[in-house]
């Protein structure tokens, strides 16, 4: 089960290494924002929740989301067989890797300049 | 992903730690290149230096100004007309190049006076002209030259010029990306916030990070316009430098060259709440989700559908012609920045290619994190390299092509390996679906000429066949392809004009639409 779940996490995840630039901002706290925020947002597009996207800030954030959400749906046809409470685990999950990947676990020394 | 040591670096052991190869199952964080620091001694960088970086990358694309150096003349002239910035003023800016050229007695007695006299005369000679941007180098940065102070007297007598001053001399930086820093923070300190602009359009952007290479912007800007979305300012290339002072009106960001032009839209986004979306320009479905999200933000996304249908039906099989016969030929990516993410993954899907190595003269480590996460594994991918490394590289890797800068490009001739210039192009624009598809040509063109067949020959010792005539383009390409392809009613080569831009030039568009004044009415 747990396998089963980090092969589908993975398969996102190649889709936002190899698609998107959202998640690589040059600062710890720039790249925290944009994880939260965007995959936050994209959960909330697949469970089928309202969004606020009424700033302008918001409003970016979700235009990622929703390309995303749309992305995963096309590419990754097993989402439509898993129930709400499974797809907002294996959400849960794939943020936990992205701030893994681009946050904590990320060698880039820069990240924690205190300028931008 | 092992650290990767060149034998011909072995002198050197701190190179390791910049040359990664990504690894099957590995990530980022198990190894990634260090970058943006200062060249190893013993290292023959390829790097520019940082007053480069500000003048020749980002100031020079402006094209309603006079860019003056204010140093010896040695530092103008390798920024000038290296890099095919155009523009639709008639390339005023890379037809003129200014300096003071200083001298020793200048560098003993003080530049200031000489600085007032260029910037006189440079506005005598060019009277349409009333803009202008001063590029500080090592010498009036070392005797401490008030360049400022200069500008501003200047400004005082002539009310009607306005002068940009960008202190960022060569030693400024490890390399030409420090110079990138300095001239958006200075830019947007000095001048943004400086005009108001004309509000056209409900939706506004500024385009970031674009340079006009061989009319790339231009070829955005149409799209943008057939959106009913108003550029208010292209940070620089082919932009004007009154609107760029107005870049604080804009609605959305929207960066390009992250590399070269994030601080500016991270600074915009802090202290006038602008957002920053990053797009792709290049290849076809990078292009396509860039319009869509843009339609997305300003609620028009059908707008920028109907031009993705458009551009795909019109462009695709010439596309997929080129891809036909450059499937799995090897690339060495090595350009400047921003190109190693932007092409890594999608000359790979879309014209077929392998990306056999990437690496960055001047990127930061975030550019390899998206570089090495869009290139395939076992891609060797390397920061700050120099030319023995890329010999080695291309010694043990055999790349059909690699596309890079015109010195590295040089090197790679003299070992036979065609080269494209990643930084000027050849025969550009390459964004948009056209432009990409000008690009697939143009590796087909450089794979494929018959030329480097001839020049493995050595005349002095091989022996040259009198039997066969010459090899076509065409007979080497299609040599293996399948008739189905060979013979395809559907795919065809590239058809559009040896010059697209002149049409686009001309062309005009609907009105922008502005819902509040159309309620106020
Ligand atoms: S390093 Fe200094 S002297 Fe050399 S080109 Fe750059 S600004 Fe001029």
């Amino acid at each position: 089960m747990a396998e089963q779940m980090n092969d589908k996490i993975a398969q996102m995840e190649n889709y936002i290494m190899k698609k998107c630039l959202w998640q690589f901002h040059s600062r710890t706290w720039d790249r925290k924002r944009q994880n939260e925020n965007i995959l936050g947002m994209t959960k909330r597009i697949l469970l089928g929740q309202p969004v606020d996207k009424d700033t302008p800030e918001d409003r970016c954030y979700w235009v990622d989301a929703v390309t995303m959400a749309e992305a995963f749906r096309e590419r990754c046809p097993w989402l439509a067989d898993m129930t709400k409470d499974e797809i907002a685990a294996l959400m849960d999950g794939l943020y936990e890797r992205i701030d893994f990947l681009t946050v904590t676990g990320s060698l880039n020394q820069e990240l924690n300049d205190q300028h931008y | 992903m092992p650290y990767h040591e060149f034998q011909c670096s072995k002198c050197i052991p701190e190179r390791k730690q910049h040359a990664v190869i990504k690894g099957k199952g590995e990530t980022l964080t198990d190894a990634l290149p260090l970058g943006y620091l200062n060249t190893i001694p013993g290292s023959i960088s390829e790097r520019g230096c940082a007053y480069c970086g500000a003048k020749h990358v980002i100031g020079t694309p402006m094209k309603d100004v006079i860019h003056l150096s204010h140093g010896p003349i040695g530092c103008t002239y390798d920024t000038w007309q290296t890099k095919r910035y155009i523009s639709d003023n008639d390339n005023f800016q890379i037809k003129y190049t200014f300096a003071t050229d200083m001298k020793e007695k200048h560098i003993v007695f003080g530049a200031e006076k000489q600085l007032k006299q260029s910037i006189m005369e440079a506005f005598k000679a060019c009277p349409h002209i009333k803009r202008m941007s001063i590029y500080q180098t090592c010498a009036s940065a070392l005797i401490g030259d008030d360049i400022e102070a200069v500008a501003q007297e200047v400004m005082d007598e002539m009310p009607d010029v306005d002068i940009f001053v960008c202190n960022s001399p060569g030693f400024g930086g490890p390399s030409q990306s420090g110079g990138h820093h300095k001239i958006n923070i200075a830019w947007l300190n000095q001048k943004v916030g400086t005009v108001e602009p004309e509000i056209k359009s409900d939706y506004v952007i500024n385009y970031v990070g674009e340079y006009n290479i061989q009319g790339d912007q231009e070829v955005m800007i149409d799209f943008f316009n057939r959106m009913g979305v108003q550029v208010l300012a292209t940070f620089t290339g082919n932009g004007r430098y009154d609107d760029l002072r107005a870049m604080h009106r804009a609605h959305l960001n929207v960066l390009e060259c992250a590399r070269s032009a994030e601080y500016i839209c991270n600074e915009l986004r802090k202290r006038y709440g602008t957002p920053r979306l990053d797009i792709d320009g290049f290849g076809f479905e990078p292009m396509a989700v860039s319009l869509k999200k843009i339609g997305l933000f300003f609620g028009i996304e059908d707008r920028a559908q109907a031009i993705i249908d458009e551009e795909t039906a019109r462009w695709q099989p010439e596309l997929d012609w080129y891809k036909a016969r450059l499937l799995g030929k090897k690339v060495c990516l090595w350009p400047g920045g921003s190109k190693l993410w932007h092409w890594a993954h999608v000359i790979h899907e879309e014209m077929g290619v392998d990306v056999v190595s990437v690496y960055t003269k001047f990127g930061h480590q975030g550019d390899m994190e998206k570089g090495i996460s869009r290139c395939e594994e076992g891609a060797l991918a390397f920061d700050d390299p120099n030319e023995l490394e890329g010999l080695e590289a291309m010694e043990t890797l055999k790349p059909d092509i690699i596309f890079t800068g015109k010195r590295p490009g040089e090197v790679a001739k003299k070992i036979r390996v065609p080269y494209l210039n990643a930084h000027a192009y050849h025969n550009g624009p390459w964004k948009g679906w056209e432009g990409w598809v000008r690009f697939a040509r143009d590796v087909y063109n450089a794979i494929y000429s018959p030329i480097h067949k001839l020049a493995l020959l050595d005349i002095s010792k091989d022996e040259i066949p009198t039997d066969k005539g010459f090899e076509t383009q065409r007979m080497l390409s299609d040599a293996d392809l399948s008739d189905e392809i060979k013979n395809s009613t559907t795919l065809r080569e590239y058809t559009g004009k040896y010059n697209c831009l002149k049409d686009l030039r001309k062309k005009t568009y609907a009105p922008f639409e502005r819902r509040e004044l159309a309620d106020a009415v």
